[in-house]
């Protein structure tokens, strides 16, 4: 199975809660990004993450000045996080039960970030899909065996 | 206020929804697209689309087969559409109260184009020019209060005078919206 740590995106850009939103909107368009890591403010903080969909619905939608107003107000925080070596399958699975579409992928520190986009573009879903009993069995290789000795 | 067809992706790509999900991945990374559009199979029937989060939740998330899912089974259809003069800040409004990120552009049958919240984040001037869509609204409501609190506290008290401040305030940046309109 392939991991998150292979199809993550490693060029991830960090801002600060108290930035305006409009300083964010500049920064995602000057690095074509669609979302940016709401980085942690001491070491008991958690990561957040603040992406076009925030900015739009909250924004954009009201016709507010994000000039005005800050990525504390908008962001999402405390936010899915990935680990690195989870399975590109679980990915997608918990990106559908949580009904999100990107999380920052952290061990001990920021490694980068995880999009269905990512999934869709770069992962082996199409060419090797893997059904929950493969999962399993890939997990436990010995899940086979058992099931010809039961018989 | 801009305009869905000033903004919207021009490049757009139709699937048929009995194609497999496999042939629609294989679309999308070819043309480096996050939604496909499916026409509609004759006069009567709706637009339809299937994007990238259709295909992880519903296929990947699950570990089925793409090879062996037709788009049909996963399609949104009927789908929500723009019509190519709705103002940017409108079609904003209407993807956050629907919760979708994405809408074909169509102009009585003709497909024209695809819009998207990315669209509207890196094209839009909602940030050098943001707009309040209810100000009207908003002025009608302040008069109403500034009324109230001037028959309750007297047409001459400080409370009064703040109150129809507020109204005052609300109608200049409501001409100010108006003038950078005709400006653009």
């Amino acid at each position: 199975m392939m991991k998150a740590r292979e199809i993550m995106t490693k060029d991830v850009v960090t801002i600060r809660g108290s930035a305006t939103v409009a300083e964010a909107v500049k920064l995602m368009k000057e690095k074509g990004l669609r979302a940016l890591v709401v980085e942690p403010r001491h070491e008991m903080d958690p990561y957040g993450l603040v992406t076009e969909t925030d900015i739009i619905y909250k924004v954009a939608a009201f016709g507010h000045d994000p000039k005005k107003m800050h990525v504390y107000e908008i962001m999402t925080k405390p936010c899915v996080v990935v680990n690195p070596e989870l399975g590109v399958e679980y990915v997608a699975r918990l990106f559908a039960q949580t009904r999100i579409r990107r999380a920052p992928v952290i061990q001990g520190s920021l490694l980068g970030i995880i999009s269905i986009s990512d999934i869709l573009r770069k992962s082996d879903f199409v060419e090797r899909p893997k059904s929950n009993f493969e999962l399993y069995c890939e997990e436990n290789p010995s899940a086979i065996e058992a099931r010809i000795y039961e018989d | 206020m801009m305009q869905a067809d000033e903004i919207m992706t021009k490049d757009v790509v139709t699937v048929r929804g009995s194609a497999t999900v496999a042939d629609a991945v294989k679309l999308m990374k070819e043309k480096g697209l996050r939604a496909l559009i499916v026409e509609p199979r004759h006069d009567q029937d709706p637009y339809g689309i299937v994007t990238e989060t259709d295909i992880i939740y519903k296929v990947a998330a699950f570990g089925h087969d793409p090879k062996k899912m037709r788009v049909y089974e996963i399609m949104i259809k009927p789908c929500v559409i723009v019509s190519p003069d709705l103002g940017v800040e409108y079609v904003a409004r209407l993807f956050a109260q629907t919760r979708i990120r994405r809408a074909p552009v169509i102009q009585g049958k003709e497909l024209l184009g695809i819009i998207s919240i990315s669209d509207i984040l890196f094209k839009s001037d909602f940030v050098e020019k943001p707009k309040r869509l209810f100000i009207e609204d908003e002025i009608e409501i302040a008069r109403e209060e500034a009324r109230a609190v001037c028959a309750e506290k007297g047409s001459n008290s400080p409370e009064c005078a703040v109150a129809w401040d507020v109204v005052e305030e609300l109608q200049a940046e409501a001409s100010h919206q108006r003038k950078k309109a005709q400006a653009s």
